[in-house]
């Protein structure tokens, strides 16, 4: 790791304050994920602006069905907050999933988003819960703000500052988790709102999360697990590496739609 | 290749190797070894008797009710370690030889100091190889200090692997106490006036056998390095070295059962029970080795199902070089394991034991991947059996 200078910040204004000062700086935020790559020399940036103890970007907000959960909120602090489990269990089922006790102590919803690794958790749920990412600056809506691996519509000097969606009537997540670092090799979330269903898949797409149009159709018939019976989804644009192949990938999709629904109808 | 043999002629795997049991022994293989002894069958039946062996069809129809394809594997092997008589790896080419030394030093307060050429890396030789002193001569086992991996300190030796620090490395502990107990009952015939051969050492003293007489240990320690009274011609001291080669392998043998189910979604397999019956000869630590297997096992079963090192055809780099990629076998990918015991002492070397740290390893991953085959219907299946490659070789057996 190469030094580099650490910053504090006490507000959105003054992040992105000490941001623009900077030399060549990143925000940091559980740092679950910059702070191994910095580590390795990956990268290098010469300023760290830490977003984690800006007030207003933590805690979790609950207004009948509408969901907000400020960036800052760590994944712990997602999986034991009760009155969201009471509107929307599954997102706290996926949080309590991510990673292991350290990470989910540190990392954050909003860390988590705007890196968008395309094995990571949150960016299933926000893209089938049809989310918006808000920030400093505007509102993105989840089909929008998930660009490609690791990409995401966020600009250089823009923070997240909450995730924000309507708890739909069912939703569930299954994963199938990659037996070396337990990120997801295959997880899909499915949720069944108003408007209809909407079915996201991470760890499997060659550009990262996506939704599935073959599960979407064949659910929006029937949320149920045997709905899936016999259905397959293409490999053609999953990601094949030491651990999967796209073919596989593409039956776990289906497998773990099934159990993603099996839990969202409890 | 046994149990492919047996599924193929329709007859029990277990019966198919009872038959093949060598049971006269010594039985000399047509390449070096020469098995010493051995009782393979009581290994079987205690692996068999322990995993319920009989009731397995009962269970593989329980699991069906509940999806998953259950299915059971037995390995039998024997082992050839404890390396190795220098001649013998010398034939083989060899640069060395596998001898191993110890030095057993008496101090003058009566506390010892083993040097052993073994080197304890978690093995637990400072509790084993304390445990054979303190039982030799009656005295507490915190008396007992083993020296080990200092090259300042220690003298020439050869090591710890190839199952071979208790074989090997305590059989040279061993004759250096011979030694040294050889010394010893001289001094303490000559301070009690009596004939060296009916002296015995009991509760660390130094007896006149039939006779009230004795010396404390700590007392003839004292006196080998007062050296005022010893007997005509003696060195003072109390510490002697040995170096010893054994006369052959040790050949311990055992029997390890694997049930599993597997996931026919996924592929995934669960190990839902482990038996492991060996013949380690004699034990001086039953807790010390019960590690060594369980550590054994942990390592076998991540050859069988998860550890695989991945190379970059184009470029050559390893793509598995971190614990991201690479997979170690953890806690919840591993059952409780039933772990058992039997005995034929090894008439190779004085303590009658045989190796036991690799043993686990060597029985767990055909173990597995017979039980993985038996489960799916496919002998197909190359290590290690991740959750894809299982899948696909249910596939394949499911479309024919």
């Amino acid at each position: 790791m190469y030094s580099t200078n650490y910053h504090r910040a006490s507000s959105v204004a003054d992040a992105v304050k000490l941001l623009k000062k900077a030399d060549d700086g990143k925000f940091v935020s559980g740092g679950m994920t910059l702070i191994p790559a910095m580590k390795t020399r990956l990268a290098a940036p010469s300023d760290l602006v830490d977003l984690r103890h800006v007030p207003e970007l933590k805690g979790v907000k609950i207004s009948g069905k509408t969901v907000t959960i400020g960036a800052a909120t760590t994944h712990a602090e997602v999986a034991a907050n009760a009155k969201l489990a009471s509107v929307c269990p599954a997102i706290c089922n996926l949080a309590a999933h991510i990673g292991d006790p350290h990470v989910r102590h540190m990392g954050t919803i909003g860390g988590s988003v705007a890196n968008n690794d395309p094995a990571a958790d949150y960016p299933a749920a926000l893209l089938a819960l049809g989310a918006t990412i808000v920030t400093n600056k505007r509102e993105i809506a989840a089909d929008k703000f998930f660009t490609g691996l690791f990409e995401t519509a966020l600009k250089d000097d823009e923070v997240i500052t909450a995730v924000t969606f309507t708890a739909p009537a069912k939703c569930g997540y299954a994963k199938f988790p990659n037996p070396a670092s337990r990120y997801a090799m295959t997880g899909v979330f499915v949720a069944k709102a108003k408007d209809g269903v909407r079915v996201a898949v991470t760890g499997a797409g060659e550009d990262g999360v996506f939704r599935s149009k073959e599960i979407e159709a064949a659910l929006s018939k029937k949320f149920d697990a045997s709905a899936l019976e016999g259905v397959s989804v293409s490999a053609g644009t999953l990601m094949s590496d030491i651990h999967a192949n796209a073919e596989y990938r593409a039956n776990l999709v289906v497998v773990m739609a099934k159990r993603a629904v099996a839990s969202a109808n409890g | 290749m046994v149990e492919t043999a047996a599924r193929e002629l329709g007859v029990s795997p277990a019966e198919l190797r009872r038959k093949n049991f060598i049971r006269e022994f010594p039985y000399q293989t047509p390449v070096i070894m020469a098995y010493d002894a051995g009782d393979y069958e009581t290994s079987l039946e205690a692996a068999m008797k322990e995993a319920d062996y009989a009731g397995f069809e009962k269970r593989r129809e329980k699991a069906k009710k509940q999806g998953k394809l259950r299915g059971i594997g037995m390995s039998c092997y024997i082992e050839a370690c404890g390396i190795a008589p220098s001649a013998a790896v010398g034939s083989l080419g060899a640069g060395v030889g596998l001898w191993e030394s110890a030095e057993v030093r008496v101090n003058a307060v009566g506390t010892i100091e083993v040097l052993t050429g073994s080197h304890s890396h978690g093995q637990g030789h400072e509790t084993t190889f304390s445990q054979i002193v303190a039982d030799r001569f009656g005295v507490p086992i915190d008396s007992v200090s083993i020296v080990h991996g200092d090259t300042d300190k220690v003298q020439m030796g050869m090591g710890t692997y190839g199952s071979r620090s208790g074989a090997v490395g305590m059989s040279a502990v061993v004759k250096a106490l011979d030694k040294v107990e050889a010394k010893a009952k001289k001094i303490a015939a000559h301070l009690m006036e009596a004939d060296e051969g009916d002296i015995v050492i009991e509760n660390g003293e130094l007896k006149v056998a039939g006779t009230d007489k004795s010396v404390p240990w700590f007392q003839l320690a004292l006196a080998a390095y007062t050296a005022h009274n010893l007997p005509d011609g003696m060195e003072p001291g109390l510490k002697e070295g040995a170096f010893y080669d054994p006369t052959n392998f040790t050949f311990p043998a055992g029997c390890y059962i694997c049930e599993v189910e597997v996931d026919p979604d996924t592929g995934e397999t669960e190990i839902v029970q482990f038996v492991a019956a060996d013949d380690f000869g004699n034990i001086i630590n039953p807790m010390i080795v019960e590690g060594q297997v369980h550590g054994g096992i942990a390592q076998g079963i991540g050859q069988a199902l998860l550890e695989g090192a991945h190379y970059d055809p184009a470029s050559g780099q390893l793509l598995t070089a971190s614990y991201m990629d690479y997979t170690m076998p953890r806690a919840d990918d591993l059952p409780s394991f039933k772990v058992s015991t039997s005995n034929t002492p090894c008439p190779g070397n004085p303590l009658g034991i045989k190796g036991c740290g690799e043993a686990g390893a060597i029985g767990s991953p055909p173990a597995v991947i017979n039980a993985i085959t038996n489960a799916i219907g496919n002998n197909d299946l190359a290590m290690p059996a991740t959750a894809q490659k299982v899948w696909s070789a249910l596939k394949a057996a499911t479309k024919h």
